[in-house]
């Protein structure tokens, strides 16, 4: 039981640190802008800027798809999910993360081929940034991954003890 | 024929997963795989990261996560308090009294928010308890609340129309503009009925505010003034050209921050919930946007929009009877689905049909708001209605009758928009040219 329990910590370890990832992203995304405007302020330019806060967007993103997914915060039609028998409701939460797992999966499979792909032909970007781009696709590649993790993660437990272990906090400002 | 029963089949797999409760992103995603594989002979996984990487490391994606962040962060600040306190003193002398409150509350937090169960919530924490104090009928406090709460998404900032403005490629910085000048009659419309009824209404009888100097108004309001001025600085940067959305979004963040800070909100608690949740929640948004951009490109391949813009045309539907047909489409999607959801979902589809029928991109948006918001005050699952029952512990029966008489102005709303398009256009017709 040790292994497991060290296990639990080290995954609810990945999926908050990634999300703490994700803000440093948002941090970084308001410095550049900040950085871009005074630039233009002063009349200097900073080629690339944009660019770089597109990148950082992706990696804020999917870092946090995880974390998000934990936390309750993606939306989803629960009208039916509600209605239902406990025992009926199990068989669909059971359907909902095996369809979302392999989903999750099947898109870092083909993350890895794009990311691995960019690296073999050492693709760079059109703008002015330059940049060789399997540098922030990774972060796209690595936060897809930590999902499928997280998804496989609650469709064991929802095998395992019959429901998930997605815990919503409060309102969700989403909307 | 083969054509149609796939059609068929793409449908029946939106729906079941959509119905089942797989999340909306992944589950638009899962369709869009399927209509690819259905419709085209491309190799589906390698299209599917290109479009989503594209997507996802948009420029114009970055106003997302900072607005939210922006609203994030006053949320969390004493602003509740200072919104009743400072609001209160000026509305006791119309008719209807504090009731206005609530909507001009909503109207000015809608400013610094894009989202209405924020407004819902920040508004309502203070005033549900002290107008009940007051005895004001409870049904005017809930339903006021619940229709202008809905604010939050058409005064920019407004999530919904960065979602909309990202989807279809039109400019932020004009949506917003767009929403500025509806959203205001839409409040002025909820005030309307809140006086006309108090005057009408036998059981309307609150407790006479104590009235106030003119000096006193302005002290109680002194709270206020720096949130008017951020609204200020936000907005007018985008108006005057001086930046774009993102920018004005990064000075709502900065300006939010010094507002915290002055008002010794700010410390390591507030700052790293509000981040953290402007993380999630632009995450949320982030993932069903990804979703969309691959479902759209895979709706192209289907024929479907094509197909459904000629079938509009041989109708020949007049641009009215388009919009009503539009518009009852929405109120039932919104009946399942929240607004950003159904925007991203429907716009592949509808896009090609609107600019078919020559309806301008930019007004059409604002119509799309308040259609989607009326759904955020519908039973069966009006995100508003949920976010109330929790705050005032009523049934969801009695919450959604009280929102009825809103959900009948946001309804006459949609035709003065349609009346006087200008509402929406005129604005960001007489835009300062901005940096790019």
């Amino acid at each position: 039981m040790t292994i497991l329990k060290g296990l639990r910590s080290v995954l609810d370890g990945l999926y908050f640190g990634a999300g703490v990832l994700a803000a440093m992203c948002l941090i970084a995304i308001l410095g550049l802008i900040i950085v871009q405007m005074l630039a233009r302020w002063t009349g200097e330019v900073f080629p690339g800027a944009p660019e770089y806060a597109g990148y950082f967007m992706a990696s804020a993103s999917f870092l946090a798809f995880a974390h998000a997914l934990n936390r309750g915060a993606h939306i989803r039609v629960s009208i039916l999910l509600n209605a239902v028998r406990p025992g009926v409701k199990r068989v669909i939460e059971t359907w909902c993360f095996a369809v979302a797992t392999a989903l999750g999966w099947y898109f870092v499979y083909y993350a890895w081929r794009f990311v691995k792909f960019s690296y073999d032909f050492g693709d760079i970007s059109q703008g002015q940034d330059k940049m060789l781009l399997w540098i922030p696709q990774s972060g796209m590649l690595i936060g897809a991954t930590i999902l499928a993790i997280a998804l496989t993660d609650q469709l064991i437990h929802v095998l395992s003890t019959g429901d998930h272990r997605i815990k919503t906090d409060s309102v969700g400002l989403g909307e | 024929m083969e054509e149609l029963y796939a059609i068929i089949l793409f449908l029946f797999v939106l729906f079941l997963l959509l119905g089942t409760g797989v999340w909306v992103g992944l589950a638009l995603l899962g369709v869009a795989w399927v209509g690819m594989e259905l419709f085209t002979t491309r190799p589906v996984g390698d299209t599917m990261l290109t479009t989503i990487w594209s997507s996802s490391s948009s420029w114009t994606l970055t106003a997302l996560p900072l607005f939210i962040w922006m609203g994030e962060i006053l949320y969390r600040t004493r602003l509740s308090e200072d919104m009743f306190r400072g609001l209160s003193p000026w509305m006791a002398g119309l008719p209807g009294g504090l009731v206005h409150t609530n909507i001009v509350g909503c109207t000015v937090f809608a400013a610094v928010s894009g989202s209405s169960a924020a407004t819902l919530t920040t508004v309502g924490k203070m005033s549900i308890p002290e107008l009940r104090k007051r005895s004001y009928p409870e049904p005017m406090v809930i339903g006021t609340l619940a229709g202008a709460a809905t604010l939050g998404l058409m005064i920019p900032p407004s999530l919904t129309l960065i979602v909309y403005g990202v989807t279809i490629n039109e400019s932020i910085t004009k949506l917003f503009f767009a929403g500025i000048l509806p959203g205001l009659v839409l409040a002025s419309m909820f005030m309307a009925y809140v006086a006309i009824y108090s005057r009408v209404s036998s059981t309307w009888q609150p407790n006479p505010e104590p009235a106030m100097s003119f000096g006193e108004k302005l002290n109680n309001s002194r709270f206020l003034i720096p949130v008017i001025l951020l609204i200020t600085v936000v907005i007018g940067s985008m108006y005057l050209g001086y930046a774009t959305a993102t920018e004005a979004a990064a000075f709502g963040v900065i300006g939010g921050l010094l507002l915290a800070a002055g008002q010794g909100s700010l410390n390591w608690n507030t700052f790293s919930e509000s981040l953290m949740g402007a993380t999630r929640t632009s995450a949320m948004i982030a993932l069903i946007l990804a979703g969309a951009a691959f479902l759209s490109l895979s709706m192209g391949f289907t024929g479907l929009p094509r197909a459904l813009a000629d079938l509009i045309a041989q109708w020949e539907l007049s641009r009215f009877e388009l919009l009503m047909v539009l518009l009852v489409f929405y109120i039932i999607l919104g009946c399942f689905l929240d607004g950003i959801s159904s925007v991203v979902l429907t716009m592949a589809v509808v896009e090609p049909m609107i600019r078919q029928a020559g309806i301008d991109l930019i007004w059409f948006g604002i119509f799309i708001v308040v259609v989607v918001e009326m759904a955020q005050i519908t039973p069966p699952i009006g995100f508003n209605l949920f976010v109330l029952q929790g705050m005032t512990g009523h049934e969801m029966g009695f919450i959604a009758r009280a929102a009825i008489p809103m959900f009948l102005i946001m309804v006459l709303m949609v035709f003065v928009l349609i009346a006087f398009p200008e509402l929406a256009t005129w604005l960001p017709d007489n835009l300062r040219a901005g940096p790019g």
